[in-house]
């Protein structure tokens, strides 16, 4: 009689060959085991039995039952143009303070547009001044953020840093990785916990 | 006027949205897709029809009134097999409580009476029309798991009939997942044994 490799197969691999993933050892056993292999075929049978049972279901008008003594909480109004009209024109005062601000609206911008269109080369003079003052501010803005950058203790040990191309290269590529880890995790965060069940096409 | 859903489309979770935002259809659509799983589970639990409707009633009253206690981060179905299967258990615990009562029940006080206390017992049981019924709904395996202990049976149910998986078993029942493979097991060997009959004929 040929010996009988390994042991008998527990219930863990019962479990693992019903699911098509039996070890490589213990499938050696099971193809010369003539006990683990009726246990198996039992197993597979009792679990088709089940597998087969018929679904049942409740009487009809079940849904309708229950939901008699569900209580659905009243749903949040939705904010609809209808609703708002509504409210506006509810009082005499609130439909005049409408039409005011609608007049006070439409007429400063027609305003607004026929004096642009009068005043075309004043306003460009204007534009122009402007540009000039800001790009001034924003060049002694910078001017000031650099002087006081310099001035900073740390601002030697940084240069001397940069200097070297390939210490500069590492950290920044250091960066790089700390930005893509992050965004990694933040998708993981971000992922919905739960799946679709099995049932929800039943 | 607010836009249909494709309720077949959005999952457990979104549809509970819907119905925490007080739309009927979302607490129907929730209905519609776990009132035969419920029913299913709670009837082989109970075996009785009447019993497993009213059952299965309270499973959803008590989990749609409380639909705003769900926590989205577990599963919807894992949290309505633990309602449902709680109340099988504990309809299972007084049965057996009244059981136990007639037995030695204190209004029993003529033979008659014990007789007919212990009538009505075994008609509980094993009625002939529980018997048919037996056959109906698929003959010696439904009989062999309405034979299984209550923890046996809601496991093995859970996993071969409604396909769930270990760790949501696990989840449903609030037992450790060994506990869960153990029961399985176990579970399995008896329903071998109580059905070795049918390989001999």
């Amino acid at each position: 009689m040929t010996p009988v490799p390994g042991s008998h197969l527990t219930p863990d691999d019962l479990d693992a060959w019903l699911a098509g993933a039996l070890a490589p050892a213990a499938q050696e056993h099971l193809a010369h085991c003539p006990a683990c292999q009726e246990r198996a075929e039992t197993e597979r049978e009792v679990v088709a039995l089940l597998g087969a049972l018929p679904l049942l279901g409740p009487t009809p008008g079940f849904a309708d039952r229950v939901m008699a003594r569900v209580t659905v909480p009243a749903p949040a109004p939705a904010p609809s143009l209808r609703s708002f009209r509504r409210r506006i024109l509810a009082t005499r005062r609130n439909a005049a303070l409408a039409a005011g601000v609608l007049v006070l609206l439409v007429g400063s911008m027609a305003g607004s547009i026929a004096w642009t269109l009068a005043n075309q080369e004043t306003l460009g003079t204007v534009g122009q001044w402007l540009t000039y003052q800001a790009g001034q501010v924003a060049w002694l803005g910078v001017r000031g953020v650099a002087s006081s950058f310099i001035e900073q203790p740390w601002f030697a040990e940084l240069k001397g840093f940069a200097a070297h191309p390939g210490r500069l290269g590492l950290a920044l590529a250091l960066a790089m990785v700390a930005y893509l880890g992050g965004i990694l995790a933040l998708r993981r965060l971000l992922a919905l916990p739960a799946r679709q069940v099995a049932h929800a096409g039943v | 006027m607010a836009d249909t859903p494709d309720w077949a489309r959005l999952s457990d979770q979104e549809v509970v949205l819907q119905a925490r935002a007080g739309r009927e259809a979302a607490y129907r659509e929730l209905i519609r897709r776990y009132e035969r799983p419920i029913f299913a589970l709670i009837f082989r639990m109970v075996r009785d029809r009447e019993l497993a409707e009213d059952l299965s009633q309270e499973t959803f009253i008590k989990a749609l009134n409380a639909i705003e206690s769900y926590r989205p981060e577990f599963k919807f179905s894992s949290w309505i097999f633990k309602i449902a299967n709680n109340a099988a258990i504990d309809r299972l615990r007084r049965r057996e409580l009244d059981t136990l009562s007639l037995d030695g029940s204190p209004q029993a006080a003529t033979p008659e009476a014990m007789q007919a206390t212990a009538l009505q017992i075994g008609a509980r049981q094993e009625s002939p029309l529980e018997a048919v019924e037996a056959k109906e709904l698929g003959g010696a395996i439904e009989v062999a798991i309405a034979r299984l202990r209550p923890e046996y049976r809601s496991c093995i149910l859970l996993r071969h009939v409604e396909g769930r998986t270990y760790e949501e078993i696990a989840e449903i029942l609030e037992l450790p997942l060994g506990t869960v493979k153990t029961y399985i097991h176990r579970a399995r060997n008896e329903l071998r044994q109580l059905l070795a009959h049918l390989r001999e004929e």
